[in-house]
Parts: C-alpha cells; structure tokens; sequence
C-alpha cells in the first residue's frame, strides 16, 4: 500500500482552478520532486494535503486512511508534517524551545524514549542541523538559513512518517543550499519519505528519485528526472514554444 | 522520617533561595519589594487606608491575568471586567442568600469564573485580533444589562451591599480588620503572581507563546490550538474571578469608603480598562510588570491626585492616561522590563570555566 495517495484533488479559488484532477501517490521510503512553474498550484497542493484548505472534491489517504478535510494540527499528529515556503518561527521564543513546541504535542510526546527528557531531544535536534550555538537565542536574531534549518528541525521532531518540504532552498545562498541537500539526503538515507516543492532544480535534480511536474494546476508529466529533462511538454511549459 | 523528608526539602529549599537570591539582582527586587510591603502598615498609615492597597493588589491579580492571556498568549480582551465581576458577583450571592463561608464562596466562584471563561471562549475564540477584542467588550456591558434586569436579585445599580468581611471573628478589632484583610491580599498576590509566572515559563506557556506568534505555525507542529487557547483563557478566567470574589469579600463591607465605587457593580468599563493600561506601563508579556504598574497607577491616583494636587476625579483617568503614554512614548517596553534588564546586564557574566566546574559538580553528585 503507498503511504500517501492524492486522488483527482480539485480546488477552485473563485472561477480560477488553482489546482484539478491531480493524481500521484508516494511509496514509503521514495523521495519526490514537484516542479512547475510559478502560480502552477505546488504550494495550493500542499496546503490541500496538510489541511490547510479544503478540497472542493478528491481525496486523500495516509497508509490508506482518508485524512481529507482533517485540521492540520490532526494531520500532522498522524505523521504528515510540513515545512513552509515563507519561515514560520516563533521569533519570540529561543531557538530550543521553538522546538519544545513541536515535543509538546501529542505525536511529540508519545515519540520521546522514556529514557529521555524532551530538553535532551530538542538539544539532539538542533545538533543534527548545526544550530547548537543559537540554542538559547531568540528566534528573531537567527538569520534566514539558520532559519529554515530551524524550520526543518522542528518538522523533524515529530518523527514525521512524510514529510513535505516547501522551497526548502528559497532564499539560500550556494553554500547553505549544499548544506540543505546535505541534510535531506541524510534524512532520506535515515529512512525517511520526503516531498519536495522547489525552484532550484539543479539541486532538485540531484536529490530526487522522481519528478512530478505541474502548470496551471495540472499535473502534465511524472518520471525521473532524465525523462522528464527530455519531455518536450515540460520543455514548452518551461521555455516557451518552439516557433 | 516524615519530619527528616521535611526538613530535607526545606533545606533545599532554603539554600535554593540562599544561593540564587544574592546572584540575580531582579530576585533580589522582588524580595526587598515584598519586604517593604510587609512592613507598610507599621508604617504610620492610617488602617483605614490601607483599604486602597489591598484593592490595589486585588487590581494587580487581574492585572496579572490579563497579560498572562493577551500579553503571553495574543488573545486581546477589552473585557476582563467581566470575570472580575462574575467572581464578586458569584462570592456576594452564595454569601448573602445561602450564609455559606468564605471557604466555600471562593471555590465556587472560581468554578463560575472558569465556566464563565469557557462558555465565552468555546465560540469566541475561532475569531481573531480585532474581533476577538470587541466581542470580549461586548460581553460585561450585555452581562450589565442582565443585572439591571433582575435588580432583586443583584441589586441593580447599587451591587449587593454589607457583606461582612473576612476577618469577623472576635480578636479581630476594627483596625486589625484592615491589617489581615491587607496581609491576605498580599499573599494571594504574591502566590497566584508565582503561579502565573511558572504557567507562562512552563511547557505550556511556551505553547502559548507559539500561538502569539505563529498560529499556523503551531499547528504545522501538531498543536491543538483551540485547547490551548480555552487554556489560557480558562486560567486568565479563574485568577480574574478570584480578584473578584476577594474584592466583594474584603472591600465590599458597610465600611466602604467613598472611592470605591457601587460595592459589587465591578463590571463599569473602567475595571476593563484599568488592566489593560497597567500592562502597557509596566511591560506587556512580563508577568511582574503589570504588578508594578499597578502600584503606580495607585499611587498616582489615590495618593498624589488626591492629596498632594488636588484634582477632580472625573479627569483623574485622563491625566493619567497622559501620563501613561508619555512613559510608553520614553520606554515603550514597559517601565518594569526596562528596570529588569538594567538589572540584569549589571549581573558580572561568570567565566565559563567556573559554569563548567559546577556543571561537573551536578555531573558527580548526580
């Protein structure tokens, strides 16, 4: 059974179809690209997902249970956690604790070893993405980068089953964007499911196993990166028609 | 072994307090301010007028819980009269009709004022910023008309009067009256401030504050923000009645003096409003600064508006909402979190070494 499955989830915002009919579903373990250019309904399609929005029809199901329409803070105790386009810090609270949040939830504390106090955990998490020096700064005084590593450690606390990356890249410069990709391949080698949003595709590319592309709230192709490299629809959709 | 426990916790206790009340200098604020309120009516004030601090630090209770909710959690009341009220209200009736003790009155009404909270909260807090705000306003001026309405029961404009006070027993004369009723305020001030601050530092009320400053945020984290939020809201209610119900059970006697206005009608707007601007000069989200502020706004309007300038009561408010402002407009954190943090950077930073041997220290003993 695939973990997560996406069946012809149609949203309209007003006469505008943001995102129809699409359909894919993603295997435990595999790591995805979602492509497409601006206004192509990527992060439309996230927000339909994790409960964000609601779908005007389809589904969808986590290891076959339907999760459609649930609030997200439900979706995300059931193992679906998201990351967002635009840094969603807690800019009042220190580094560590932006993290204590995410433990203090329901799926948080169920996945902290008995053996461990949830300061321990958070203090793990933040090593694991290289923000141990900031553990007691404010989060407003952490730049961008630190920022949406700060984001990604917060998804992580969860022990996410998915976990669905929004421009994970946005924003960063070369040396932290290689440090991103870093960190996700080491997530995916750890066993985790990921899904990825991304402008960047030359670091998309060398992450993903398989590509989704998406234009005008369509899904037009699916493949590995080498086939969709050579689809000539993406090609028109992301260079224009040959005259 | 009872005994030894004890005396073991109470040692630990003691050199908790020892060590730590010397090193960090707002602590030590704390202490010395608590010191001199103790003093205060050895002091040469008259007994009756200590009736102004105790309201006083009634005030700062519901000071306290309003910021613990707007400040801690983001969601804006203008309304939190209302509990104030439902608590004084609660204590009066179960007083009056039914003779029932303190001990049981003040329960109660912390259980009304809990209900209150969540009655109101369960529908109103799906609305957000603004318009959680006038709908939280709305509420003690419907609540008002409700009253008026069954004036034989709640006494209409006047508030149930001639409560007797606490302290009635015999040894208590007149005098002491005012002096327990003081020390009681006091302490209860002292405590639920305590309890308050260990909520808002707490696991809890770092979840608050993940909701003041990401809601979308937090529940990308798999937080239930509507329980979080009836939460806070739910406590705000029960530290804002328990102010209530110890206002109509210790200011609301036949011995009211005449700056206190109708006994228990504890919702006028102004009860509302009193709060919010204490926060403000005080240091919204800071737990100690609307105490502070609460002082100051007594002081100003008790004490030097009265006897030093005379000025009118009507305009009192006015002045010192001028006042206010222009400290806001010089420290606009507040006065108090501006005195904290001068204190604290004062504080000599402690070589790392010396952190790291302590740390060893705990490693062993541990």
């Amino acid at each position: 059974m695939p973990l997560l499955e996406v069946e012809n989830l149609t949203k309209r915002f007003g006469g505008l179809i943001a995102v129809s009919n699409v359909c894919f579903h993603v295997n435990e373990g595999e790591i995805i690209g979602i492509i497409g250019p601006n206004g192509a309904g990527k992060t439309t399609l996230f927000n339909l997902i994790t409960g964000y929005l609601k779908p005007d029809s389809g589904k969808v199901k986590l290891r076959g249970e339907d999760i459609t329409g649930l609030p997200p803070n439900k979706i995300a105790n059931k193992g679906l956690v998201r990351t967002f386009q635009i840094v969603r810090p807690f800019r009042h609270l220190p580094t560590i604790a932006n993290i204590l949040v995410a433990l203090q939830s329901y799926r948080g504390k169920k996945r902290i070893e008995w053996i461990k106090t949830p300061e321990r955990k958070a203090m793990e998490m933040l090593e694991d993405v290289g923000l141990t020096e900031m553990m007691l700064e404010p989060a407003e005084n952490l730049s961008h980068g630190d920022l949406k590593r700060l984001e990604m450690a917060r998804a992580m606390a969860l022990e996410p089953d998915l976990i669905l990356l929004d421009e994970p890249f946005g924003g960063l410069s070369l040396v932290e964007t290689d440090y991103m990709v870093k960190s996700i391949q080491r997530m995916h080698l750890d066993g985790h499911t990921i899904v990825i949003v991304e402008h960047k595709l030359y670091a998309l590319m060398r992450l993903v196993k398989k590509v989704i592309v998406m234009h005008m709230g369509e899904k037009i192709a699916e493949g590995t990166p080498e086939e969709i490299a050579r689809n000539d629809k993406v090609v028109e959709v992301y260079l224009g028609k040959a005259i | 072994m009872p005994i030894n426990t004890f005396a073991k916790y109470f040692r630990k206790v003691y050199t908790n307090f020892a060590t730590h009340i010397y090193d960090v200098p707002p602590r030590m604020l704390a202490f010395l301010i608590l010191i001199i309120f103790t003093i205060v009516p050895y002091a040469g004030i008259e007994p009756r007028r200590l009736d102004i601090l105790t309201s006083a630090n009634l005030m700062a209770i519901l000071a306290v819980s309003w910021d613990l909710l707007v400040g801690r959690t983001g969601l804006i009341s203008l309304g939190h009269a209302l509990f104030y009220g439902v608590g004084a209200y609660s204590s009066a009736i179960l007083f009056k009709y039914f003779q029932w003790p303190i001990w049981v009155t003040i329960p109660l009404s912390l259980i009304a004022g809990v209900g209150m909270a969540l009655i109101i909260g369960t529908p109103c807090l799906r609305m957000k910023g603004p318009y959680l705000a006038l709908v939280t306003m709305a509420f003690p001026i419907a609540i008002v008309g409700f009253l008026y309405y069954f004036r034989d029961i709640f006494g209409g404009e006047v508030g149930i009067q001639r409560l007797p006070r606490v302290f009635t027993i015999p040894p208590f004369s007149l005098n002491e009256r005012y002096v327990a009723n003081y020390y009681l305020s006091l302490v209860l001030l002292a405590l639920s401030s305590i309890i308050i601050y260990k909520i808002a530092t707490s696991k809890t009320g770092i979840v608050f504050v993940s909701i003041l400053d990401d809601e979308l945020g937090s529940k990308a984290c798999g937080i239930n923000v509507t329980k979080y939020k009836l939460m806070s809201f739910a406590i705000s209610g029960l530290f804002g009645s328990l102010a209530g119900s110890l206002y109509a059970h210790m200011l609301g006697g036949s011995a009211t003096p005449r700056y206190f206005y109708d006994n228990t009608a504890l919702i006028p707007i102004e009860n509302s409003i009193v709060p919010i601007i204490v926060t403000i000069l005080g240091g919204i989200g800071t737990i100690y600064g609307p105490i502070i502020g609460t002082y100051i706004y007594f002081l100003l309007n008790r004490y030097v508006f009265e006897n030093l300038i005379q000025i009118d009561p009507h305009i009192q408010l006015l002045v010192f909402i001028s006042i206010v402002v222009l400290l806001v407009v010089k420290w606009p954190r507040g006065i108090a979190r501006t005195i904290v943090e001068k204190l604290e950077d004062l504080e000599e930073p402690r070589e790392i070494e010396e952190i790291e041997k302590e740390k060893t220290k705990k490693v062993e003993k541990g």
